[in-house]
């Protein structure tokens, strides 16, 4: 088949431009072309001045999230087989964050966000070098889904709190404070849950849900997020318990 | 140099999207249940006003403006009630070392609960209003 389809990339060139406009460029459509093939076909034959980013091309490194026809994706996840019937493609940046140029968006918010809830294991102490943090198969189901997080940041591009407010630490970072919550390895909650309490955390969540809809691993941020609700609700609960015996925060 | 271009969030968001406009309309429930209850005040001061005024409010119930609006009310409270338990075990996970309980189930007794406490609601109303003869 030697069929064609059409890009529309909203550029943005920091250099010339003092705002985005979009470019129309003809690029060739197989079935098993993905929109980043596109993006790299335009850069190499038609255009090298496009910018955009990309590395694993299968979904793990997080690169290559763009908004396709209004829809947060990874490039390398999403095929042109699918848009045959629409004819066109509007690609543009990943919305809700600033754009560097073209399709590169500055996600260096969010990840200051995932590092704020410290997406580590925390330990009191450490066991001695021998041995390992047994954990059983019940105890690791309890977190997984949330670990599968490869930081693309299509959540924040869903999340019209984050539009709205960026300092929302936003889906990717209030799961991830969950992930390590939820391990029964970790002993940091303490030093998480000020973040998932604050105004800035949990409870700028409106479950809209549409993150959930758009992660490519399966995440389910949403959930997460929700049940950081309750979590916190239990937290307030257990502080002032303990702030009428003369504590500290749990 | 750096310029990045900074976005701002059209006021019309919600229309861009089929999921942003499903969550609006379930947040949008909240306004027919307003005036629904707003619609109810009413009725309790008409009643504090005698027994002429109440009349008038419940014939008012009767019209056709008064019929839709609780058709619309009846319609929101109902949505809302279904998108609600329908996202309770992505809320609600039972699930430690001690106790575990199957989302499923989760799921399952709070929509038996929602349905036993609407019809326990219905029963009773019609038990209080029944006609018991000389009473
Ligand atoms: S939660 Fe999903 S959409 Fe959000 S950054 Fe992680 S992988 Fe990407
Ligand atoms: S190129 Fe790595 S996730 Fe798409």
């Amino acid at each position: 088949m030697s069929d064609t389809i059409e890009l529309a990339v909203t550029r943005y060139r920091p250099e010339q431009d003092t705002q985005p406009w979009e470019q129309r460029y003809t690029v060739p459509c197989s079935d098993d072309m993905s929109v980043l093939d596109a993006l790299n076909y335009i850069k190499d034959a038609l255009d090298p001045s496009l910018s955009h980013r990309w590395s694993c091309r299968m979904a793990i490194c997080g690169s290559c999230g763009v908004m396709v026809n209004g829809e947060p994706k990874l490039s390398c996840k999403t095929f042109l087989r699918d848009y045959r019937e629409a004819g066109v493609l509007e690609v543009r940046a990943l919305d809700n964050l600033p754009v560097e140029r073209d399709l590169v968006a500055d996600i260096s918010g969010v990840v200051e966000h995932i590092e704020a809830v410290k997406p580590w294991l925390i330990r009191h102490s450490e066991p001695p070098v021998d041995t390992a943090h047994s954990q059983t198969p019940a105890q690791m189901a309890r977190y997984h889904a949330f670990s599968q997080c490869i930081n693309c940041a299509l959540c924040y591009a869903a999340c019209p709190q984050f539009g709205r407010n960026p300092a929302f630490l936003g889906p990717a970072a209030l799961t991830l404070a969950q992930r390590y919550n939820l391990d029964s390895r970790d002993e940091g909650s303490s030093e998480r849950m000020p973040w998932l309490n604050a105004e800035e955390g949990v409870w700028s969540c409106t479950f809209v849900g549409y993150c959930s809809e758009v992660c490519p691993k399966d995440v389910d941020p949403a959930s997460a997020i929700n049940r950081g609700k309750v979590a916190s609700d239990i937290n307030y609960g257990v502080n002032l318990f303990r702030l009428l015996r003369g504590k500290g925060d749990a | 140099m750096r310029k990045p271009w900074q976005p701002q969030q059209p006021r019309n968001w919600w229309l861009r999207n089929p999921a942003y406009r499903r969550y609006m309309l379930r947040e949008a429930t909240a306004l027919p249940l307003l005036l629904y209850t707003l619609l109810l005040l009413a009725g309790i001061v008409q009643f504090s006003r005698g027994e002429a005024a109440f009349a008038t409010w419940l014939s008012w119930l009767q019209t056709p403006a008064g019929l839709l609006l609780q058709g619309i009310a009846l319609a929101a409270a109902l949505l809302h009630a279904v998108t609600w338990v329908a996202l309770v075990p992505k809320i609600l996970v039972i699930d430690s070392d001690r106790l575990r309980i199957d989302p499923r189930h989760v799921l399952r007794a709070h929509q038996l609960g929602a349905l036993a406490g609407n019809l326990g609601l219905i029963v009773a109303t019609l038990w209080l209003l029944w006609p018991t003869g000389g009473a």
